[in-house]
C-alpha cells in the first residue's frame, strides 16, 4: 500500500472540522445575536455545512480512488520514546506515528459518517435554528457538532489503534458536551455525565487492552505492523485473546451493549440532531468499527485460539438484542423507542461480527467473509435507516412543539407539562406529515427487515451466519436463538411506534394541529428514504461479499447476476436448514410482530384525512387487523415484568445505587479517614510536641539564681565529660 | 491625596524601581566577571534566570514594605506592571535558549553532562561552589517556571496589596529556577529552602481564614522533611572520599559538587559495584527520598498540601501546584535514583506501592470532597503518584512519562487553581453543591473549568493524556494486572471531575442558583486578566497535547542517556 | 616559694564560696559581688599558673578578666538600678522578668 494521490489530502477530512471548531466558537462569541449571523450564517450552521460538504466531497473522492485497493500514508511521528529490553540490555526507540490507513472498512464507515454528518447538518439548520430555546447558543451546537464529526472521521481514518483511541475519546467528550447541551436542565446534566462515565469505564479497558497489545507487538499499535500475519502468529495467542477481550469491553461501552448500555436512552436529553448523530453516524458505530477492525487478528491467529472472544462478543450481542427489544416494548417516548431499537440493532451487528470472527478464527474463510459483509452491510443499513428515523422523529417532535405553541396560544392556557415526545400525545399524523410518515415507514421497514428493503438482506445474512456457527459450535445456539427471537420483537416494537404515531385518531388536540412546515428538514428525509431503498441495489451488487472480502472480493457490477445469486442465497438456499431459518425469520419479523402491533395500536385516520397512497395501505391493513382480532393486553401490561421493563429492568437503579452508595460512600469514608487519621497523626505529633515544650518550659522559673545554678551544673557536666574523654 | 501626587508617585517611584532593577540586570548580564563563566561564554543562567528575578523582586519588596498602607496601595499598580515586565525577561531567555536564538545549545547530552554550565568559587573551604547548568531533566522545568510566573501574575492581577504580592511571586520563580539549575548540593539546598520563604508569606498574608495554621504547617512539615534530606546530603558529603572532588574548587578535597558526586557514584556503581555498599545505599536512598516524597507529596505525607492550597491565594496555589511539587520529583530523579540505582531496584516495589497508593487514595478522597479547591489539591496528589509509578517502572518510557507528567501537570494544574480562585474571587464560595447553573452567569469561567477538568482527567490531544498513556504502557510489562488500579483511577478521576461540574456550573434551571454567599447579587463573569491568563494556559495545554514531541524530544534524550549512564552501565 | 597546689586550693575555695553566694543570697548586689569573687578566684589561678610556667599568657588573661569584670559590674549595677527604679526591689526572689 502506498501513499499517493488523493490520500495525501485525506488528513484534511478530520482536520477541517477540527479547525472549524474554534472558528465557529469564536465567530459565534463575537457576532452572537447580530442579524447577519442569525440569518445569513444560520448561527454558524452554514460554516459547519460548508465544512461538512467539503468533507463529503473529499471523502467520496477518496472512496472512489480506494474502492478496489487500500492505501496508507504515514504523516509524522507523534511520540518517540525508548524501551529498555532487560533480556538483551538494548535500548530501542519506540515510535507512535500519525497516519492514514484505508481499506474496505474505512471506506464503508467513511461514507456512512461523512454522508450522514452532512445530512444531519442540513437537518440541524432546520431543527435547531427555528427553536427559540436555542437562540444565541447555536454556535455552540455547531462547533461541538463539527468536533464530533471530526472525531468519527479521524477514528475511521487513523492508521493505528492509538489514534483510533484518541479520536474515540474526542467523540466521548463531544457526546458529553452535546448531550448536556441544555446544561441548565438537571436531567441533561445528569445524562451527559452518565454517558461520559459509562463509556469511560469501557475506555479504561480499551486502554488496558491497547497497552497489552503494545506489549505483545513489540511496541507497535499501527495496523500495518499488527495486522501482519507473521507478527500475529508470533505472539502469545492466549495473551492476545485477553487483550482483544479487554478492547471489546471498550466497544461495549461505546456501542451501548449490555451491561454498559444504560447511557444510551438517557442520551436522548440532547437535541434530536445529536441523537441522530450519536445513533446513526458516529458514536455507536465506533464500537462496531473497533470490533470489525480486529478481524485480521482472528483470520491470522492460530485456529481456534481466539474463539472465546468471538463467542463472548456474540453472546453479549444476543443478550442485548433481546433485552433492548423487550424494554422498547413499553416505551412511550418516541425517541426512547428508537434508542432501544438502536441498542438492539447494534447487538445484531455484534452477533454478526462475533460469528464472522469465530468463523475466521476457525478456518471457514468464505463464510467468515460473508458474515463480515453482512454485519457491515447491516451497519450501513442501520445507520441510514436510523439516521432517517431520528430525523423524522425530530421532525415530528419539532412540529408537535410548534402545534403545541399554536394551541396553547389559541386557548390561552399554557401547559408546561406537555410532552411533545410522548407517543401518547400523537396519533393520526400520517396525513398531516406525509414526508415524515413515509420516511418513518421506510426506515422502520428497513429495521424490521421487510423483504427486499435494505435491512432485510443484511439481517438475513447475520442470522444465517450466526446459525452457521451454531451448527459447528453448540454454545452459539444461544445468541443465534436470541437474535432470531429478536427479529420478531423488532417487528413488534417498530410497528408499534409507527402505528401509535401515525395511524389511528389523534390522541390530543395538539396532534390535530400538526403540519409539516419547517424548511431544511425534508431534504435529508427524502435523501435517506431513497438511500434506504437504494440499498437493494447494493445488495444485488453482492455487497454481502465485497464488504467482507476486500482484497479479492466478488464485487460485481453485473446486477442481474448478482441479484440472482443473492436471491438464490436467501430464498432458495441449498442448505435446507438455513432455508427453513430464513422463512422462520421472515415469518417472525414480517407477520407475527407487525400484526400484533397492528392488533393493539392500528386504526383508521380521522374522517376526511387521507394519507399518501403508499402509506394508506398500511393504515388500512392495521385497522382491519385490529377490528378482526380484539386483542387485549391489559393483563400483560399490568404484570410485574412489564413494570420492571418500564424501570428498564432496574439496571439504572442498580448502577446508581452502586455509584452513590458504595463508591461515594467509600469516598466519603476515605475523606474522613484522610482528615482524621492521616492528618490526625500529623496533628498528634504537632500537639504532643507542643505539650512537651510546655513541660520543658517549666524549667524557666525566671529567677536569676536558678539560671546560675544551671550554668554551673552545665559547666560541671562538661568538665566531667572532658575528664572522661581524657 | 490629590491627583497630582498620584502622578508624581507613579512617575518618580516607577522610575526608581525600574531604573534600579534594569541597571542591576544590565550590570549583571554584561559585566564580564559577573556574567561569564570564565571561559568567555556568557552565563545565561546565574544572573538572567536566577539572580535577576530574586534581586529585582527583593529590591521592590524592600522598597514597598517600607511604605504605609495607602502608599503601598498606590504603588501596587506600577509595581505589578514592573514585576510582569521583569518576569517576561526570564521567559524570553529560556524560550530563546530552547530555540537556539541566543546561542546554539546542544541538548543531546550524555549522562551527567550539562548545557550552559557555569561555575564560580564560593566557599572553597568546604568545597562549595556556585555551579549551575541545565539538562533535559531541568530545562523543561525551568521553562515551565519562567512561563508560569508571568501567567500567574497576569491571572491574579487584581490581588490586593500588589506592591508586595507580585514581587513575591517573582522571587518565588527565581528561587524555583535556582533549585532546578543548581549543580551543587549546598546551592541546591539553599534554593530548596529559599522557595519556602516567599510561599510562606504568600499564604500567611494573602491566605484564607486559617492562613496562619496552614502557612506554619506547610513550612514546618516540608522543612522537617528537608532537614532529613539535608542530613542525608551531609552524610553523602562525608561518604565521598577526600580528593574525589578535585577540579571542583575545593581545598579539603571533599566537595558538595553534584556533578562530581554523580560521576563518582556512577564510576563506583559500574558493573557489579555498589556505591557506598548496599546498606548505606538503602539508608541514604530513603533519607533523600523522604524529603522528596513529602514535597511531591506522596500519601501518607500529603496532608499539608490540601491545607496549604485551600488557604493559599490563587497565585500561590498556581505556583505551588505548578512547579513547587515538581521539585520533589526533580530531586528524586536527580539524586536518589541517579546515585543509588541498586537501592532503587531493591525497593522498586515499594516505590511502586507508594505511587499506587497516592494515585488511588488521592483520587478516591477527591470524590469525597465538598470544597472545590480541596478536591483539586487531592487530584494533584493523585497525579503526582503517576511520577512514582514512572520511576518504579525502570523503563526510559516510564521516565519520559514521569517527566512529561511533571510538565503537563505544571501547565494544567495552575489552570485548575485559577478556576478555583475565580470561584473564590467572584462567588466567595468554593463549596461544591452550594451553587447550580453558574455557566449561565459566567460562561467563560464555565468553559475554562470544563477545559481544565477535561485536561486533568486525561482527555486525548490535551497535555495530560500523553503522560497517562505512557505510564500505562510502561506499567503493564512490569507489574501486570495491577494495571487495573490505575485504570480504576482513570474512571474515578472522570467521576469526581464530572460530578463536581454537574453540581456547580450545570443544572439550576432557567434561572440558575447562585451561591448564598452572593447575597442575592448576580454573579459576575471572570475579569479580563483571568480570562487572558487562563486562555494562555489552555492554548499551551492544547499545543503540548497535540505536539508533545516539542518537549518530549529533549526528555527522551535525557532519559535514554540516564539509562545508559545509571542503569545499563550499572550492570542491572 | 609557695606550692602551686596551695594557690589552686585557695582559688577553688574562693570559687566555691562565690558560687554558693551566687546561689543563696537574695540581694542582687551581693550576688554580683559573689560573681566577682569567682572571677577573682579564676584570676588568682591564672596568675599562679603564669608564674609557675613562666608564661605571660596567664597574666594577659587575668588582666583581660579584670577588664571584663569591671565592665560587667558597670552594666550589672546599671541594670539593678533600673530594676530598682521600676520594681522598687532588687531581691532576686521577687524579680522574675526572664520567665516572660
Amino acid at each position: 500500500m502506498s501513499g499517493s494521490g488523493i490520500i495525501e489530502y485525506a488528513v484534511l477530512i478530520p482536520l477541517m472540522p477540527i479547525l472549524a471548531f474554534p472558528v465557529i466558537l469564536f465567530l459565534g462569541k463575537m457576532f452572537n445575536g447580530t442579524p447577519s449571523w442569525v440569518k445569513n450564517v444560520k448561527e454558524g450552521g452554514l460554516i459547519a455545512l460548508t465544512v461538512m460538504g467539503a468533507v463529503l466531497i473529499l471523502s467520496i473522492l477518496l472512496i472512489k480512488e480506494n474502492l478496489h485497493h487500500g492505501s496508507a500514508d504515514h504523516i509524522f511521528n507523534w511520540l518517540t520514546s525508548s524501551w529498555w529490553d532487560s533480556d538483551t540490555g538494548a535500548i530501542q526507540k519506540k515510535v507512535f506515528g500519525v497516519g492514514i490507513y484505508i481499506d474496505h472498512l474505512t471506506v464503508m464507515l467513511l461514507f456512512v459518517a461523512s454522508f450522514l454528518c452532512f445530512l444531519i447538518n442540513v437537518f440541524s439548520i432546520g431543527y435547531m435554528n427555528t427553536d427559540p430555546i436555542n437562540d444565541n447558543r447555536n454556535h455552540r451546537f455547531y462547533a461541538e457538532f463539527v468536533l464530533f464529526c471530526s472525531g468519527m472521521l479521524g477514528m475511521v481514518l487513523a492508521d493505528s489503534f492509538l489514534w483510533l483511541f484518541i479520536f474515540w475519546e474526542i467523540m466521548g467528550l463531544c457526546s458529553y458536551l452535546l448531550i448536556g447541551f441544555y446544561y441548565e436542565r438537571p436531567s441533561a446534566a445528569y445524562a451527559a455525565k452518565k454517558a461520559f462515565l459509562t463509556t469511560r469505564v469501557g475506555d479504561v479497558f480499551l486502554v488496558i487492552g491497547l497497552v497489552m497489545l503494545w506489549n505483545l507487538f513489540d511496541g507497535h499499535l499501527d495496523y500495518s505492523y499488527v495486522f501482519n500475519p507473521e507478527n500475529i502468529q508470533a505472539v502469545d495467542q492466549g495473551a492476545l485473546q485477553i487483550a482483544l477481550g479487554m478492547m471489546f469491553v471498550g466497544a461495549v461501552g461505546k456501542s451501548a451493549q449490555f451491561p454498559l448500555h444504560v447511557w444510551l436512552p438517557d442520551a436522548m436529553e440532547g437535541p434530536t440532531p445529536v441523537s441522530a448523530l450519536i445513533h446513526a453516524a458516529t458514536m455507536v458505530n465506533a464500537g462496531l468499527y473497533l470490533v470489525a477492525r480486529m478481524f485480521p487478528f482472528f483470520a491470522e491467529a492460530e485456529l481456534g485460539a481466539l474463539s472465546d472472544v468471538a463467542i463472548i462478543i456474540a453472546i453479549i450481542g444476543g443478550i442485548t438484542a433481546v433485552m433492548a427489544a423487550l424494554i422498547a416494548f413499553v416505551q412511550m417516548d418516541l425517541k426512547k423507542v428508537l434508542a432501544y431499537s438502536t441498542m438492539s440493532q447494534l447487538a445484531y451487528i455484534f452477533t454478526g461480527l462475533g460469528s464472522a470472527l469465530w468463523l475466521a478464527n476457525n478456518g471457514y474463510d468464505d463464510l467468515a467473509k460473508f458474515a463480515m459483509g453482512a454485519s457491515l452491510f447491516h451497519l450501513f443499513n442501520h445507520a441510514m435507516a436510523k439516521g432517517m428515523l431520528f430525523m423524522a422523529s425530530g421532525s415530528v417532535i419539532h412540529e408537535m412543539h410548534h402545534a403545541h405553541h399554536e394551541v396553547a396560544h389559541h386557548d390561552d392556557h399554557d401547559d408546561d407539562h406537555f410532552d411533545a415526545q410522548s407517543m401518547e400525545n400523537m396519533g393520526g399524523l400520517a396525513s398531516r406529515m406525509p414526508i415524515t410518515a413515509t420516511a418513518m415507514l421506510v426506515g422502520s421497514m428497513s429495521i424490521i427487515g421487510i423483504p427486499f428493503i435494505g435491512g432485510f438482506w443484511s439481517k438475513e445474512g447475520i442470522i444465517s451466519s450466526a446459525w452457521q456457527v451454531a451448527l459447528k459450535e453448540p454454545i452459539f445456539i444461544f445468541p443465534a436463538l436470541l437474535i432470531l427471537i429478536g427479529a420478531g420483537m423488532t417487528g413488534f416494537y417498530m410497528s408499534r411506534m409507527w402505528f401509535m404515531t401515525f395511524a389511528g385518531k389523534p390522541k390530543t388536540e395538539v396532534a390535530e394541529h400538526v403540519h409539516e412546515q419547517t424548511p431544511w428538514i425534508p431534504i435529508p428525509l427524502v435523501t435517506l428514504t431513497f438511500m434506504t431503498l437504494f440499498a437493494i441495489v447494493l445488495a444485488f451488487m453482492h455487497s454481502g461479499h465485497w464488504l467482507g472480502d476486500f482484497d479479492n472480493g466478488h464485487y460485481t457490477s453485473d446486477l442481474v447476476h448478482g441479484a440472482a445469486d443473492e436471491m438464490h442465497h436467501v430464498f432458495a438456499n441449498d442448505d435446507p436448514f438455513l432455508l427453513l431459518l430464513t422463512y422462520v425469520a421472515i415469518g417472525l419479523s414480517l407477520v407475527l410482530g407487525p400484526s400484533l402491533a397492528m392488533a393493539l395500536y392500528g386504526g383508521r385516520l380521522d374522517e376526511g384525512q387521507k394519507a399518501k397512497p403508499w402509506i394508506q395501505w398500511a393504515i388500512n391493513l392495521s385497522s382491519k387487523v385490529r377490528r378482526s382480532s380484539h386483542f387485549d393486553n391489559s393483563a400483560w401490561a399490568e404484570s410485574s415484568f412489564a413494570k420492571s421493563l418500564h424501570k428498564r429492568l432496574h439496571f439504572d437503579d442498580w448502577y446508581d445505587a452502586a455509584m452513590m452508595k458504595i463508591v461515594v460512600g467509600f469516598a466519603n469514608l476515605s475523606a474522613l479517614f484522610d482528615s482524621k487519621i492521616i492528618d490526625g497523626a500529623i496533628k498528634g505529633i504537632e500537639s504532643s510536641s507542643q505539650g512537651a515544650s510546655r513541660k520543658i518550659r517549666l524549667l524557666t522559673t525566671g529567677s536569676a539564681r536558678d539560671y546560675i545554678m544551671m550554668a554551673a551544673l552545665g559547666t560541671l557536666a562538661i568538665f566531667l565529660m572532658l575528664w572522661g574523654v581524657a | 491625596m490629590s491627583s497630582n501626587s498620584v502622578i508624581d508617585l507613579k512617575g518618580k517611584e516607577f522610575l526608581l524601581i525600574g531604573g534600579l532593577t534594569v541597571s542591576v540586570a544590565l550590570l549583571a548580564a554584561f559585566f564580564p566577571d559577573l556574567g561569564s563563566n570564565g571561559e568567555g561564554a556568557v552565563d545565561w543562567i546565574s544572573i538572567p534566570l536566577v539572580g535577576f528575578p530574586i534581586i529585582t523582586a527583593g529590591i521592590m519588596l524592600a522598597f514597598a514594605s517600607q511604605e504605609n498602607r495607602s502608599r503601598r496601595k498606590m504603588l501596587s499598580s506600577p509595581v505589578r506592571l514592573a514585576t510582569f515586565v521583569f518576569s517576561l525577561i526570564p521567559l524570553a531567555i529560556s524560550t530563546a535558549l530552547f530555540f537556539d536564538w541566543l546561542i546554539a545549545v546542544n541538548w543531546d547530552l550524555s549522562y551527567n553532562e550539562y548545557a550552559l554550565e557555569s561555575q564560580y568559587a564560593w566557599i572553597d573551604s568546604i568545597g562549595v561552589s556556585w555551579h549551575v547548568g541545565m539538562d533535559g531533566l531541568s530545562f523543561p522545568m525551568v521553562w515551565l517556571t519562567t512561563f508560569l510566573v508571568p501567567v500567574t501574575i497576569l491571572t491574579t492581577w487584581d490581588e490586593k496589596d500588589g506592591a508586595t504580592y507580585h514581587p513575591l511571586l517573582l522571587m518565588m520563580g527565581g528561587a524555583l529556577i535556582g533549585v532546578f539549575v543548581s549543580l551543587d548540593l549546598f546551592l541546591f539546598y539553599v534554593f530548596w529552602e529559599l522557595t519556602l520563604i516567599p510561599m510562606f508569606f504568600l499564604i500567611l498574608k494573602w491566605g484564607g481564614k486559617d492562613r496562619r495554621y496552614a502557612s506554619q504547617k506547610f513550612f514546618i512539615y516540608t522543612f522537617c522533611a528537608s532537614v532529613i534530606m539535608l542530613l542525608g546530603l551531609i552524610t553523602l558529603y562525608f561518604m565521598i572520599p577526600e580528593g574525589s572532588g578535585e577540579g571542583y574548587g575545593t581545598i579539603t578535597g571533599r566537595t558538595f559538587d553534584m556533578k562530581a558526586i554523580l560521576s563518582y557514584a556512577a564510576a563506583e556503581n559500574l558493573g557489579d559495584g555498589v556505591f557506598l555498599g548496599m546498606g548505606m545505599q538503602q539508608v541514604l536512598f530513603w533519607m533523600l527520598m523522604l524529603g522528596f516524597l513529602v514535597k511531591l507529596p506522596a500519601v501518607p505525607f500529603h496532608t499539608w498540601l490540601p491545607d496549604a492550597h485551600v488557604q493559599a491565594p490563587t497565585g500561590g496555589s498556581m505556583l505551588l501546584a505548578g512547579v513547587m511539587l515538581k521539585m520533589g520529583a526533580y530531586g528524586m530523579l536527580r539524586l536518589p535514583v541517579a546515585l543509588f540505582p541498586d537501592a532503587l531496584i531493591e525497593f522498586q516495589d515499594w516505590v511502586m506501592i507508594i505511587g499506587l497508593v497516592s494515585l488511588v487514595w488521592g483520587s478516591v478522597v477527591c470524590l469525597g470532597q465538598t470544597n472545590l479547591k480541596r478536591m483539586v489539591a487531592y487530584s494533584s496528589v493523585s497525579h503526582m503518584g503517576v511520577i512514582l509509578l514512572g520511576i518504579a517502572s525502570m523503563q526510559p518510557l516510564g521516565y519520559d512519562a514521569a517527566l512529561f507528567m511533571m510538565f503537563a501537570h505544571g501547565i494544567i494544574s495552575p489552570m485548575l487553581f485559577a478556576v478555583c480562585g475565580s470561584f473564590k474571587h467572584h462567588y466567595h464560595s468554593m463549596e461544591i453543591g452550594s451553587m447550580r447553573g453558574m455557566a449561565k452567569f459566567s460562561p467563560y469561567l464555565a468553559v475554562y473549568m470544563m477545559f481544565g477538568w477535561m485536561a486533568s482527567l486525561g482527555l486525548p490531544l490535551l497535555a495530560g493524556f500523553v503522560a497517562e498513556l505512557m505510564i500505562m504502557i510502561a506499567y503493564w510489562p512490569v507489574y501486570g494486572w495491577w494495571i487495573l488500579l490505575p485504570g480504576f483511577v482513570l474512571a474515578v478521576t472522570a467521576a469526581y471531575y464530572l460530578w463536581s461540574m454537574q453540581r456547580t456550573i450545570f443544572e439550576g434551571g432557567d434561572e440558575g442558583q447562585p451561591p448564598e454567599s452572593m447575597l442575592g447579587e448576580t454573579p459576575p463573569d471572570i475579569s479580563l486578566h483571568e480570562n487572558i491568563g487562563m486562555f494562555i494556559l489552555a492554548v499551551f495545554t492544547v499545543i503540548f497535547g497535540i505536539f508533545p514531541f516539542i518537549a518530549l524530544g529533549m526528555m527522551g534524550d535525557w532519559s535514554t542517556a540516564f539509562f545508559e549512564g545509571v542503569f545499563k552501565l550499572g550492570g542491572i | 616559694m609557695i606550692d602551686p597546689s596551695w594557690v589552686s586550693g585557695l582559688a577553688a575555695i574562693l570559687f566555691t564560696l562565690g558560687l554558693w553566694g551566687a546561689f543563696h543570697r537574695k540581694n542582687a548586689i551581693v550576688v554580683l559581688m559573689c560573681i566577682e569573687l569567682m572571677l577573682n578566684a579564676v584570676n588568682l589561678q591564672f596568675v599562679a599558673a603564669a608564674t609557675h610556667w613562666g608564661d605571660v599568657t596567664g597574666w594577659v588573661y587575668a588582666i583581660f578578666a579584670v577588664a571584663i569584670a569591671a565592665s560587667e559590674v558597670a552594666i550589672g549595677l546599671a541594670i539593678f538600678l533600673s530594676i530598682y527604679g521600676q520594681q522598687e526591689t532588687i531581691s532576686l526572689d521577687e524579680v522574675n522578668l526572664l520567665k516572660h
